[in-house]
C-alpha cells in the first residue's frame, strides 16, 4: 500500500478547531494519562503523529477520535500545550465531514457563516410554509380540534417524512464510516459472525454511554447522559405520541410527565454546558468551535419555545401558542436537518458505532493472529 | 551610485526576553533617520509572505531593508527571497536585534532606538555602543563557591591577584561536592574537587568568606564598594580541629542539607568531613542554647577541648573594595512536589536525583549502598518514619524519569541539559552496585550532546539498561508496590510497570538568591531567571553591567566541563582589565545620544 503524506493536513484540521498540533514533541504523556487508551487503541499521541505527518487516509480510517470523550486530562498535562484533547475533538468534526457524502458537512464546519445562513434560510422556508398552510386550512386562533392552525396529524406526518429523509442521509454516512474504518481494510477482515456477536454493544453504548462513565471525572458523563436521554425521550414522544401531547381537553398526564422531565433535562444541561463554555470552566470547555455555540443555542431555543408553546396551549391562549409553535418549528427543522446527518448530532450514531467497530476490529485482529500462529510450523 | 532607500520593517514576534517596547515611538524615530523612506509594522505573525513583501519593496522602491524585531533573524529568509523577487540586492538586509542588545534594560525603548539607528547607518552596534573606559581596582569579588566560583578564584589568585570568595553555606564545593561520580568519564568527583577546595583554603591571594552573603554593592565599575555579612558561626575557625566531640554530644537532630535531607545532622555540625573550611558551625535556628537565650543546654561548649565554641559571636559586616565581580551562584533543583502525579513527597521510594546522588555516594549515609526506604520507629519522636537503612532491602528494579520540571510549559520550558546524562550515570551506578536489578530510563529525547556523551549512552545501553522512549505519566502505589504508567512509543504500547524505586531527573532552576542579586547589581535575567550574558555568542561571560561577569550554571544550565571553561573565561576577562589597568563602564548606562553620535562618526569613515 502506498502512503501519501499531505503537508496541508494540519492547516485543514485547524479549520475544524485543531490548535498547536505542531507543538507536540511526542513524549507520550497524553497517551499514558488517558483513561481510555488501551491496546490496541493507543491515543491521542499517535493521532497527533498522523496529523503532523499528513497521513490523511490513516486518519480517515482512525476510530480513535470516537473513543475519546474529552475528559481533558491529556491537555492539562501536556508539557507542550499542544492541546491533544482539542485535537481529538477537531478530528471528530473532520471525520464527520469525511463520512458525509454530500459535502454539506464540510461546508458547515468550514464556515459558521454558511451554517448560520443555512439555518436562517431553512427557518424562513419552514415559517412561511407552515404559516401559509395554517392560514389556508385553519384558524390561527385555534390550537387543536377541527380547524386547528397546525393540526397534530399534519405535523406528525411531516415529522415522519423528515425523519425518513434524514435517516437515509445519516445511514449512508454511517455506511461510509464503516467503509473507511472497517470495510476497506484488507488487513483485518471481520466476518459477519464477528459483527453479529458484538451487535449488542451498539445498543449498550448508545443508551448508557458506558465508556464515558469510566472516566475518572463523573460530572461530564452525568451531564451528557441526562442531555442525551432527554433528547431521545423528546424524540420518541414526538415521533410516536405527538397527537396525544397536543390533544385536549382530556389530558394524558403520563406522556406529559415524560415531556416535562425531558424538557427540564434539556434546558438545565444545555444551560450548564453553555455556562461552562462561557466561563471556560473545564478543559473540554476551553476551546469552543463556532459550531459548538450554534448547536447549544439552537437546542436551548428549541426546548424553550417547545415548552412555552405548550404552556400557552394549556393555559388557554391558542393564539400565542400557535405563534410560539411556529417559532418552535422554525428552530427544530433547521436544527435537525443540518445537525443530524451533517454535524454535531451525527455523533449519536458515530460514537456507538465506533465502539462497536473497535471491538469487532479486535476480534478480527485476534483471529488473524491465531491463524498466523496455526500456519507456523510446530 | 544612487543613494540607498531604506525600508524599516518591524516584526514583533520573537522569543527570548521581549521588553515591552513602545513601537509607535520607535516608528516615529525610525522615520526621521537618514535615507529611511518607508516604516512599517508587519504584525506578530511568525511567518511572512515573500511575494507580498516583494510587492511592497517594489512599490516603495526600497533598496535596503532593516528588519527591526526582538529576534529579526527569524524573518531574514523571507526578506532575502522578497528582495530577490523584487530584483534588488538580497545582501542589502540589515538586522536590528532588540533582544540581543537591549534585553532587560530600564528604558528598553531608548535602547531599541539606538539599535535601530546603528542598523540604519550600517554600523555594528558593538562598535558604536562602546562603554567608556574606567580605572580598575585590582581586587576581585567572586560570589558563590561552587566549582565555578572555585575555578574562577583560583585562576585569578594564581595570576597573583587578590580574590574575595563569598559563599553562603558553611563550606565551598557547591553541588559537585555532593556527587559520587561525574559523567561521562565516571571519575570520582571528590578526587577532582577536594584538591581544588584545599587550594582555595591555602591560597595566599584568596580571602575565603563562607557562611557569608553580599549585602550591598555601591560604587561603580572598576571601583565597587561591597558590604559582606559574615554570619556568626559560633565556632572559631582557627581553633576548631573538626574532632566531632561537640557534634557527638549535641542532642538536637535535623535534616542534613548536604545529604539532601536523606540523613540527619546535629545543630552543631560540619556538612561533610572534607568541608572547607574544615570547621564546625552552629545552626542557630535549631540550637537549644541559642534559642533559649543561653538558659538551656550548652553541652558542646563544655565538651570542646579546644575552647573553640563561642556563643557570644555576632554577625560581622566586612567592607571591601573590588574592581570586578564574578557571579557564580549556581542553581537549585526543581521542586518535585510541584508535579503531583509522580507522588514525590508522598510515596517514600520516589526520590529526586540529588537524593540519589547522596544515596549512592560512598561517603553518604548508607556508605554508597543503594537501598529502599524502610519503616523504622523513631524513639525520640515516637513515630514511624521512612529512612534509608544501610541494611534495608535493595531495589530489584529502578525506573528513572527524565525531564521532570524541564521542557514543560507548565513548569520550565527549557532543557536543563545535564539530567539526561546524569540519569545515564545513575543507570550505570545501579547496574554496577546491583547487578540483578532491572533499570529503566523513560526519556523523551536523549540529549547526549557533549564530547564522549553519545559513546557514554551507547555504553550504558550495552550494560543492559532498558531505555524506553516516552516519558512516564504517573507513579502510583498499589498494595505497597509502585507502578509507573507510560507510553512505550517504540514498542507501541502503554506500560504499567511495577518498580521498587523511582528516580526523578529534576531539572535546574536559578539559585533563589539570583533575583535579589540581579536587583542589587542591575544585571538583567532572561526568561528562565538565569543571568543574561552580554552576548550569547561572543561574550558569554560578560554582562551589560561594567565589571560584572558570570560563570557556571547561574548563567544557564550546563555541566561541569562547561562550567569550568566559563569560569576560566570569566577569570581571563577580569585579569585583562586588571593587567591593562582599565575596565569599562556599564554598557547599559550608555545614552541614546552617545551611541547615535558615535555611530554617525563611524558611518562617515
Ligand atoms: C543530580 C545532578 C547530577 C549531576 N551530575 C553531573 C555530572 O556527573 N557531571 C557533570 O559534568 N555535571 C553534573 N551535574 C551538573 C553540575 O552540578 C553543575 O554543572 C555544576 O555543579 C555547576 O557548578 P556551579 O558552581 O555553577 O553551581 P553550584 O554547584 O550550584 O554552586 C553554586 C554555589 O554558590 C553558592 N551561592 C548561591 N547563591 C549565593 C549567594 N547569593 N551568595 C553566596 N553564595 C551563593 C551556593 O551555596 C553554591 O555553593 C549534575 C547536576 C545534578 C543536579
Ligand atoms: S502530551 Fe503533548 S507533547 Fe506529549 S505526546 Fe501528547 S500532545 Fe504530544
Ligand atoms: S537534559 Fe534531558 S532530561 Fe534534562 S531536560 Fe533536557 S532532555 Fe530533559
Amino acid at each position: 500500500m502506498t502512503v501519501q503524506a499531505d503537508p496541508r493536513l494540519v492547516a485543514e484540521l485547524e479549520i475544524y478547531g485543531a490548535q498547536d498540533v505542531l507543538k507536540c514533541y511526542h513524549c507520550g504523556n497524553c497517551t499514558a494519562v488517558c483513561p481510555f487508551s488501551k491496546a490496541p487503541f493507543i491515543f491521542p499521541r499517535k493521532s497527533m503523529r498522523y496529523l503532523q505527518m499528513g497521513l490523511r487516509e490513516k486518519l480517515k480510517s482512525n476510530l480513535e477520535p470516537w473513543l475519546c470523550y474529552y475528559c481533558g486530562e491529556c491537555s492539562e498535562q501536556c508539557p507542550r500545550e499542544a492541546e491533544p484533547g482539542e485535537t481529538m475533538m477537531s478530528m471528530r468534526r473532520w471525520l464527520t465531514a469525511q463520512y458525509d457524502f454530500t459535502g454539506i458537512s464540510n461546508l458547515l464546519y468550514r464556515s459558521w457563516k454558511m451554517e448560520l445562513l443555512g439555518i436562517i434560510v431553512l427557518a424562513i422556508l419552514t415559517g412561511l410554509g407552515f404559516y401559509m398552510f395554517g392560514t389556508a386550512t385553519g384558524d390561527i386562533h385555534k390550537y387543536d380540534g377541527p380547524g386547528a392552525f397546525l393540526p397534530s396529524a399534519v405535523i406528525h406526518a411531516f415529522d415522519w417524512t423528515m425523519a425518513t429523509i434524514l435517516s437515509t442521509f445519516l445511514l449512508i454516512n454511517c455506511g461510509r464510516m464503516w467503509w473507511f474504518t472497517m470495510g476497506r481494510d484488507p488487513e483485518h477482515r471481520a466476518t459477519p459472525a464477528m459483527y453479529a456477536r458484538r451487535a449488542g454493544l451498539l445498543l449498550l453504548h448508545f443508551f448508557t454511554q458506558k465508556r464515558y462513565s469510566e472516566c475518572d471525572r463523573k460530572g461530564p458523563w452525568r451531564l451528557h447522559i441526562v442531555l442525551m436521554l432527554s433528547y431521545v425521550s423528546m424524540l420518541v414522544l414526538i415521533m410516536f405520541f405527538l397527537p396525544m401531547m397536543q390533544a385536549g381537553p382530556a389530558v394524558n398526564w403520563w406522556a406529559h410527565a415524560f415531556g416535562y422531565a425531558a424538557t427540564a433535562g434539556l434546558l438545565i444541561t444545555v444551560a450548564m454546558a453553555l455556562w461552562g463554555r462561557v466561563q471556560k470552566s473545564a478543559t473540554h470547555y476551553k476551546h469552543s468551535h463556532e459550531t459548538d455555540w450554534i448547536f447549544l443555542i439552537m437546542l436551548f431555543y428549541v426546548a424553550l419555545t417547545g415548552i412555552l408553546q405548550h404552556a400557552c396551549h394549556r393555559l388557554g391562549s391558542p393564539y400565542a401558542a400557535n405563534i410560539l409553535y411556529l417559532a418552535h418549528l422554525m428552530g427544530v427543522v433547521p436544527m435537525l436537518v443540518l445537525e443530524v446527518p451533517f454535524s454535531k448530532w451525527a455523533h449519536m450514531c458515530y460514537r456507538p458505532l465506533a465502539m462497536y467497530f473497535s471491538h469487532v476490529q479486535v476480534d478480527a485482529m485476534a483471529a488473524k493472529e491465531s491463524a498466523a500462529a496455526e500456519t507456523l510450523p510446530a | 551610485m544612487s543613494k540607498a532607500r531604506i525600508g524599516v520593517y518591524f516584526c514583533t514576534r520573537g522569543n527570548g526576553p521581549n521588553p515591552s517596547l513602545d513601537y509607535k515611538a520607535l516608528a516615529t524615530y525610525a522615520a526621521a533617520l537618514p535615507l529611511v523612506v518607508e516604516v512599517k509594522h508587519l504584525g506578530t505573525s511568525p511567518t511572512l509572505d515573500p511575494v507580498a513583501l516583494a510587492k511592497e519593496l517594489t512599490a516603495k522602491q526600497v533598496t535596503t531593508v532593516v528588519i527591526a524585531a526582538p529576534s529579526p533573524g527569524y524573518f531574514k529568509t523571507a526578506f532575502t527571497r522578497a528582495m530577490a523577487l523584487a530584483g534588488g540586492d538580497p545582501e542589502a538586509i540589515r538586522l536590528a536585534s532588540f533582544r540581543e542588545h537591549g534585553g532587560g534594560f530600564e528604558s528598553p525603548t531608548e535602547r531599541a532606538k539606538a539599535v535601530l539607528a546603528c542598523a540604519v547607518m550600517d554600523v555594528p552596534f558593538g562598535l558604536a555602543a562602546v562603554p567608556a573606559p574606567s580605572p580598575v581596582h585590582p581586587d576581585t569579588l567572586v560570589v558563590g563557591g561552587g566549582i565555578a566560583g572555585i575555578q574562577a578564584a583560583l585562576e585569578i589568585a594564581d595570576a597573583g591577584k587578590k580574590v574575595y570568595l563569598v559563599e553562603r553555606t558553611p563550606t565551598i564545593g557547591g553541588h559537585m561536592a555532593m556527587f559520587d561520580k561525574t559523567f561521562p568519564t565516571l571519575d570520582c568527583a571528590a578526587c577532582i574537587l577536594t584538591p581544588k577546595m584545599v587550594a582555595v583554603d591555602q591560597h595566599e591571594n584568596i580571602e575565603l568568606m563562607t557562611w557569608s552573603e553580599v549585602e550591598e554593592v555601591t560604587g561603580r565599575p572598576g571601583a565597587f564598594k561591597v558590604k559582606i555579612r559574615k554570619k556568626a558561626r559560633y565556632v572559631d575557625l582557627d581553633a576548631c580541629v573538626a574532632c566531632n566531640d561537640c557534634s557527638a554530644i549535641c542532642p538536637v537532630s535535623t535534616d542534613s542539607e548536604f545529604d539532601s535531607s536523606i540523613s540527619q545532622r546535629k545543630a552543631i555540625y560540619i556538612p561533610f568531613p572534607q568541608a572547607i573550611p574544615n570547621a564546625f558551625v552552629v545552626d542557630a535556628q535549631h540550637c537549644t542554647y541559642l534559642q533559649s537565650g543561653g538558659t538551656k543546654c550548652g553541652a558542646c561548649v563544655k565538651k570542646c577541648s579546644k575552647d573553640a565554641i563561642h556563643f557570644e559571636d555576632k554577625d560581622e559586616i566586612v567592607e571591601v573594595e573590588v574592581g570586578n565581580i564574578i557571579l557564580a551562584t549556581g542553581y537549585e533543583v526543581f521542586d518535585a512536589t510541584r508535579m503531583e502525579r509522580y507522588g514525590y513527597g508522598k510515596l517514600p521510594n520516589v526520590i529526586t536525583a540529588l537524593e540519589f546522588e547522596r544515596l549512592t555516594n560512598a561517603s553518604g549515609p548508607t556508605g554508597g549502598t543503594i537501598v529502599m526506604k524502610s519503616k523504622q520507629f523513631n524513639k525520640r519522636t515516637k513515630q514511624e518514619e521512612w529512612v534509608f537503612d544501610p541494611d534495608g532491602p535493595r531495589p530489584k528494579s529502578v525506573a528513572i524519569i527524565h525531564c521532570v520540571g524541564s521542557r514543560d510549559r507548565n513548569y520550565n520550558p527549557y532543557c536543563s541539559r545535564v539530567c539526561c546524562m546524569y540519569s545515564l550515570k545513575f543507570a550505570h551506578l545501579v547496574k554496577e552496585k546491583l547487578q540483578d536489578a532491572k533499570c529503566y530510563e523513560f526519556y523523551i529525547d536523549m540529549r547526549a550532546y557533549g564530547k564522549g556523551y553519545e559513546e557514554f549512552f551507547e555504553r550504558i545501553k550495552d550494560e543492559g539498561i532498558h531505555v524506553v522512549r516516552g516519558v512516564s505519566a504517573r507513579v502510583k502505589e498499589v498494595d505497597g508496590q509502585l507502578y509507573l504508567r507510560g507510553e512505550d512509543i517504540l514498542e507501541d504500547k502503554v506500560v504499567e510497570l511495577p518498580v521498587d524505586m523511582v528516580l526523578l531527573a529534576v531539572g535546574l532552576e536559578p539559585d533563589k538568591s539570583a533575583c535579589d542579586i540581579s536587583k542589587m547589581l542591575g544585571v538583567p535575567r532572561d526568561d528562565g531567571g538565569w543571568f543574561h550574558e552580554s552576548d550569547y555568542n561572543t561574550d558569554p561571560t560578560g554582562t551589560d553591567r561594567g565589571g560584572i561577569f558570570v560563570a557556571g550554571v547561574c548563567q544557564g544550565p550546563k555541566d561541569i566541563p562547561d562550567t569550568v571553561a566559563q569560569a576560566s573565561a570569566a577569570a581571563a576577562s577580569v585579569l585583562k582589565t586588571i593587567l591593562r589597568k582599565q575596565g569599562s563602564e556599564s554598557n547599559s548606562d550608555l545614552t541614546l545620544a552617545t551611541i547615535e553620535n558615535r555611530a554617525r562618526q563611524l558611518a562617515k569613515n
